[in-house]
């Protein structure tokens, strides 16, 4: 939790400001938490939790969307969330291997034009999730953070692609078979 | 009689220029659209300036005054272009574009609910402590606040959108400005600063002067780019680059030489031909004869050829244990080329660097003449102008530059490296030839010029003074239309016929780097009567921007004083001693200072 910030360092206003951001964000933060709880029947293919000691942590479990090569696999993304939540994005990575244009394939970061530019404070935690969902069925080859997963896609290669992404799938995204 | 002729040759060439200080000169009642002009902005005269295209743009759309002013950094305040969206696209294309939104909202008359759920904080919150924007997204006021905090510290001022989601909008700037003021009222002034700047930073016709340290001030320009300007700081650029004056040297050439001499490419260029650094002290060794096995001061041995260490043992033709030797052809063409291209270079540095030189030597000429001038003017009686010393310094300056800055032109102009297609041999010899004779002619002239200048005419008798006089003055005159002839050369016959049009050079100017001129009264008027166009709202929350508008005002008559004569005739000459050169005032025949 908090542990209190250097007063004497901050000044009076800086001070007040960074407490009254920690506590906008947190109280934001709690809110969605409570909203999770709720929803989570509602969503079956998000798992949305937050770390036990840190509002600011958080992960989730998604679902691959289906009718694409994620289908059947589960996936992890970690969710770091800035104080000043929600005026800026969080940053959120795969910690499940992926095989998809959008995603770093070492580092798991996502390139996704809500999560940098694009991002608005009325998004949730939620909804980035849901986001996420969504370009996993949809990739953007053409700005590509896995250059040889656009590059398959781009040359027209879709077999190629999807069985890639498949297999990483069934490796890293999968509960393995005893 | 020939003096007599001469004389008056002279003077008619400096007519126009005459005409154009007396344009100058008309402050007060100047008229923008007369002829090319340039004006300083000042910081105190930056609210001004934005203010006609403002008003225009408001005039036209009937529009409030924020809503123009993001019409107008959209469009990087070019109302000709916005204009022109206007009629291509239809309003609400410009408008949506842009992020303004013009919507009447119905449901003002309903009461409003006692409390509204704010998305952002997930709050429900008194509807009081809420702000409706204009594309009708409602917020709380604290998450608002934090938005545009975190946005302003951003750098995003000129653009802050609405919150929601896929809301393009831009936030009106006195509900960014009320809000923000209310806890951070140093922010609220970043913030306002930075709509005034906008003027500056995303104007095409308008930038920053380059001084440093940085006088404050930018230019504006009115119509073509390629200029070359002084601010009222007296520091001279080329407004294209935004670097020092270069004419006749187009702004890719002067980059490129500035490049090159700073790098001495060429040297480090003949470094890596011909010599090879040893493998083990890494220092370049130089071959100086003898077979392929190389030894290096510091004992190690090794192949000329391919560089790697090798044992000592060898024969004339082969070193033991080591083969390698197929590209030594193409190492002496290269080793050639290097060569010639380095003593071309040295060539156009040494003559630039010349001239260079000799102005500044020339520019001390400055002090010592106005000594010579005053023994002189004590001495004769029967001889009482001397406006033709300071004409003829003047012009050796001007001229002198030009010559400098026309060895890089030349270097580049008849060199490989640009336009290698785009002349065949013998089309570019033919060039060069004609540039080079004119060249060597105004050389040659300015040469005299500056003899005739440096001579000890103060100690002359009456009728050698004379003689000095009418050279001066002769030379003078050809200096000026060999000048002009050479950039008409350069731009009809050299430049002119290339296929692509990126190399562009400001006009010759008699008269010299043309001088910006503060923004005029007027403008100070028009401050004063748009207090009444102004939209309501602006009554107390534009405060800081109409309290600028005020010091224009006020600021004024001390500002537009620059353009009366007497008062920098001596402001100028003070300047000759400011070290780095420059600065020297080619922008008005002397004669005309003079001659008031």
């Amino acid at each position: 939790m908090w542990k209190g910030i250097n007063t004497a360092l901050l000044g009076r206003h800086g001070y007040n400001r960074q407490i009254g951001l920690r506590k906008a964000s947190r109280a934001r933060l709690f809110k969605e938490y409570k909203e999770v709880q709720r929803e989570k029947v509602a969503d079956p293919d998000i798992q949305l939790t937050c770390d036990d000691n840190n509002i600011f942590k958080w992960t989730a479990l998604i679902k691959g969307p289906s009718e694409t090569p994620f289908e059947g696999g589960v996936f992890q993304l970690a969710f770091a969330v800035p104080e000043q939540y929600p005026l800026q994005p969080p940053q959120v990575r795969f910690l499940t291997k992926i095989f998809h244009p959008n995603v770093h394939f070492k580092t798991g970061e996502i390139c996704l034009d809500i999560l940098k530019n694009a991002w608005s404070p009325a998004w949730t935690l939620q909804s980035v999730c849901r986001a996420i969902i969504a370009l996993m069925a949809h990739p953007e080859p053409d700005s590509p953070l896995n250059c040889d997963s656009g590059n398959l896609l781009r040359s027209g290669d879709i077999r190629g692609y999807q069985s890639m992404a498949r297999m990483y799938t069934r490796l890293a995204a999968m509960p393995k078979k005893g | 009689m020939e003096d007599f002729l001469s004389d008056d040759d002279y003077y008619d060439s400096g007519r126009d220029s005459l005409d154009g200080l007396e344009n100058e000169d008309s402050g007060p009642q100047w008229v923008p659209s007369k002829g090319p002009t340039c004006k300083v902005i000042t910081k105190e005269s930056l609210l001004a300036a934005q203010r006609e295209d403002l008003r225009r743009v408001m005039e036209l759309l009937s529009l409030r005054e924020h809503h123009a002013r993001t019409l107008l950094i959209h469009h990087r305040w070019d109302v000709e272009k916005l204009f022109a969206v206007l009629v291509e696209k239809g309003k609400a294309c410009l408008f949506k574009e842009a992020g303004v939104s013009i919507v009447e909202h119905r449901d003002l008359d309903a009461p409003p609910p006692p409390t509204v759920m704010c998305d952002i904080c997930i709050e429900d919150v008194p509807s009081g402590e809420t702000t409706k924007m204009e594309c009708g997204h409602c917020f709380c006021n604290s998450c608002w606040t934090e938005h545009f905090i975190v946005k302003i510290n951003d750098g995003q001022s000129k653009r802050i959108k609405c919150m929601a989601h896929k809301c393009n909008a831009i936030c009106d700037e006195s509900v960014v400005r009320n809000l923000v003021s209310k806890t951070n009222p140093d922010l609220a002034e970043k913030f306002d600063r930075f709509l005034l700047e906008s003027y500056i930073e995303d104007n095409k016709r308008v930038k920053w002067c380059p001084s440093t340290p940085h006088c404050g001030n930018a230019i504006r320009i009115e119509d073509d780019q390629f200029c070359e300007v002084e601010c009222s700081c007296g520091s001279q650029f080329c407004f294209s680059c935004s670097s020092e004056a270069h004419s006749p040297c187009s702004c890719l050439m002067w980059e490129l030489w500035v490049k090159k001499c700073r790098d001495e490419s060429e040297t480090v260029n003949w470094i890596t031909v011909h010599t090879k650094s040893c493998p083990k002290c890494h220092k370049p060794v130089e071959k100086n004869g003898g077979c392929n096995l190389v030894s290096c001061i510091c004992g190690q041995a090794f192949c000329w050829l391919c560089g790697g260490a090798t044992g000592r043992d060898h024969t004339w033709s082969s070193i033991a244990g080591h083969s390698c030797g197929r590209y030594k052809a193409d190492r002496e063409k290269k080793a050639e080329r290097a060569k010639r291209d380095l003593y071309r270079y040295m060539h156009y540095h040494n003559r630039y660097k010349a001239h260079t030189d000799s102005f500044k030597l020339e520019s001390k000429l400055k002090g010592t003449i106005q000594e010579k001038v005053s023994i002189l003017e004590e001495k004769e009686s029967k001889l009482r102008d001397f406006s033709w010393v300071n004409n003829g310094l003047n012009r050796l300056f001007r001229s002198r530059r030009v010559l400098s800055y026309s060895y890089p032109f030349a270097f580049y102009m008849f060199g490989d490296e640009l336009f290698k297609d785009e002349m065949t041999n013998e089309e570019r010899e033919i060039k060069q030839n004609l540039f080079e004779d004119q060249q060597q002619q105004l050389e040659a002239n300015v040469e005299k010029l500056s003899k005739f200048l440096e001579a000890p005419f103060n100690q002359y008798d009456v009728d050698k003074v004379m003689e000095t006089r009418m050279q001066v003055i002769n030379l003078s005159g050809i200096t000026d239309t060999l000048c002009q002839k050479m950039y008409e050369c350069i731009e009809n016959d050299l430049l002119g016929p290339l296929q692509l049009g990126i190399h562009n050079i400001a006009p010759y100017r008699s008269k010299g780097i043309e001088r910006a001129s503060e923004l005029s009264v007027c403008w100070g008027d028009k401050v004063n009567n748009s207090g009444k166009p102004l939209p309501p709202h602006c009554g107390s929350t534009a405060d800081p921007l109409l309290m600028l508008g005020g010091t224009t005002e006020s600021d004024q008559p001390s500002g537009s004083g620059s353009s009366d004569e007497t008062g920098y005739a001596p402001r100028k000459r003070a300047k000759t001693n400011v070290p780095g050169g420059g600065r020297f005032d080619l922008n008005l025949p002397a004669d005309v200072v003079d001659r008031n």
